[in-house]
């Protein structure tokens, strides 16, 4: 390892940062407003992933069965539903016990002693894994024999579906502008650097430096700029999620947060991998632009 | 070490600034371009270390043809050969020593050869002493032996010259001929543009003369203007 020559290629680094320091600050701030609000955005979608999550899971699927079905067709049924590999679990609830349970709701309000007979068809509870399914579970549950009607929160289910997908799609729209905006300014200061070392650019270049040699210390400004502004922004998420986010969740107990999408340390470390790619590219292409002129 | 064949360098507006341009330049040779102001000698240097690239003909320069040089190869070419400019681009915020180390910094050299070639370049162009000074405290001669230096550094067979002495006093302007004529002896091959009558008709080398972008003159230990020496003129 010849450490003259790192040396050297660090001294370049270190004067291209301190050269614009104004620049310099201005460029990470940038990036860490909008790494903070790229990951606050990631946050409340996530929040609201999990809401919509833990609604869709509460949607189950009621089967109520024709009312002269035998013994074996249920049984029949119950073997089909428990085949299907979308289904997550399947409940019988006979026509008593269905009335047990409608007497218990509805005590108080509705006097359910005037019934001579049990007017309520049995009926197979079904869940399944993923909410997306619940239509077309629902459809085939529909057509088995002995299934009279199919009922579950139609509309409900339509409405977050959809709402699910339009936030993915507003989604990442809102993040490609945010990254764009960076990009776009990380790609400006490296410009201002560039034209400042103009002469020492135009003396390597007539040395017969490489236009690799060239670039790299801009590629590690827009790498450092990009790195610490979102390790700045990280800063203020884990503030924020220690101090701001356990007082949001006492006070909105019924709010579940999706931990697949903010599990803290990984969604960290992508912010500050995003950020520092942010740097490079954008370092990237304003050195190519300008060495290419 | 130097040949052009039918050489045009053409401006998107029309001008020619060179017009079928046909020159050879031998190893160890010293050749002067003369001429007015835009008659084409700066951009002939420029099509040389292939800062711009002609319109029609064809460059080699030691070998290399640089007229169809891939952008990417011409840190190869820029290696081969040194130049020298009348405002030296020295880089105001590096010593002596640091401008002239950072031409083989920046081409990747080793520390131990960048320890090793710096002093005694240094020593060549008679600076050792100023080593450690910045251009703002050097005169304009030392500032120009210490752009010379930088050019030699990496040893380079060819070395381009563009009005060198043009900010110089005449002792000043002296120095660096001698300069220039002792690294000549040791078997670099050197072109010079220069405007200077006095130099050229002193110094009797090679001496191409171009007019509106033509050669008009090729002359073995010649004169700024054909056949006159300074002397003559001014008696004549």
């Amino acid at each position: 390892m010849d450490w003259g020559r790192v040396r050297f290629f660090l001294g370049e680094v270190f004067r291209n940062f301190t050269r614009n320091a104004g620049m310099q600050a201005t460029a990470i701030g940038t990036v860490a407003v909008t790494i903070v609000l790229l990951g606050g955005f990631l946050y409340v979608r996530a929040v609201l992933g999990g809401v919509g999550h833990d609604l869709l899971q509460q949607i189950r699927i009621s089967a109520y069965l024709q009312q002269n079905a035998s013994n074996a067709t249920i049984a029949q049924l119950h073997a089909a539903l428990l085949k299907d590999p979308r289904i997550s679990s399947v409940q019988f609830v006979p026509k008593s016990v269905g009335l047990k349970e409608l007497r218990k709701e509805t005590k108080g309000v509705i006097d359910l002693s005037i019934l001579t007979k049990n007017p309520l068809p049995d009926v197979f509870r079904v869940s399944v894994h993923s909410a997306s399914d619940v239509p077309a579970v629902a459809a085939a549950v529909r057509r088995m024999p002995g299934v009279a009607n199919v009922v579950y929160g139609k509309t409900i289910v339509r409405r977050l579906l959809h709402l699910g997908a339009v936030m993915r799609r507003v989604g990442i729209a809102v993040i490609v502008l945010f990254l764009l905006v960076a990009g776009i300014i990380i790609s400006s200061t490296i410009r201002l650097t560039v034209f400042a070392r103009r002469r020492e650019i135009a003396i390597m270049q007539l040395v017969g430096a490489t236009s690799a040699f060239i670039r790299l210390p801009f590629i590690c400004e827009g790498f450092l700029d990009g790195l610490l502004g979102s390790l700045l922004a990280v800063g203020i998420l884990a503030v924020a999620h220690a101090a701001l986010w356990s007082r949001v969740f006492r006070a909105l107990p019924w709010l579940h947060i999706d931990p697949r999408l903010v599990n803290t340390p990984l969604f960290f470390a992508q912010l500050l991998l995003v950020g520092a790619a942010i740097g490079v590219i954008a370092s990237w292409i304003s050195v190519g632009r300008y060495l290419r002129t | 070490m130097i040949s052009l064949r039918n050489v045009t360098l053409a401006y998107p507006n029309g001008v020619r600034a060179l017009d079928n341009i046909s020159l050879e330049i031998g190893k160890g040779d010293f050749v002067f371009l003369v001429g007015h102001s835009g008659t084409g000698k700066t951009s002939l240097l420029r099509l040389l270390y292939r800062e711009m690239a002609p319109s029609y003909g064809e460059i080699i320069v030691d070998g290399i043809r640089v007229d169809r040089l891939k952008r990417r190869r011409v840190p190869a070419l820029r290696r081969h050969l040194g130049v020298v400019f009348q405002d030296f681009k020295l880089l105001t915020d590096k010593t002596v020593w640091e401008n002239v180390a950072f031409a083989m910094q920046v081409t990747g050299a080793h520390t131990k050869d960048i320890m090793r070639q710096v002093p005694r370049t240094l020593d060549m162009v008679g600076l050792a002493h100023k080593s450690r000074m910045y251009p703002g405290e050097l005169s304009a001669g030392e500032q120009q032996r210490a752009a010379i230096a930088r050019a030699l550094i990496n040893n380079p067979k060819l070395l381009l010259c563009d009005e060198p002495t043009g900010n110089l006093d005449p002792a000043n302007t002296t120095e660096i001929m001698e300069l220039l004529q002792r690294i000549n002896l040791k078997g670099t091959t050197i072109v010079v543009a220069t405007h200077n009558q006095a130099v050229v008709d002193r110094m009797r080398r090679r001496v191409v003369r171009l007019e509106d972008g033509r050669i008009v003159t090729d002359e073995e230990r010649g004169y700024y203007y054909l056949g006159l020496g300074q002397s003559q003129i001014l008696s004549g």
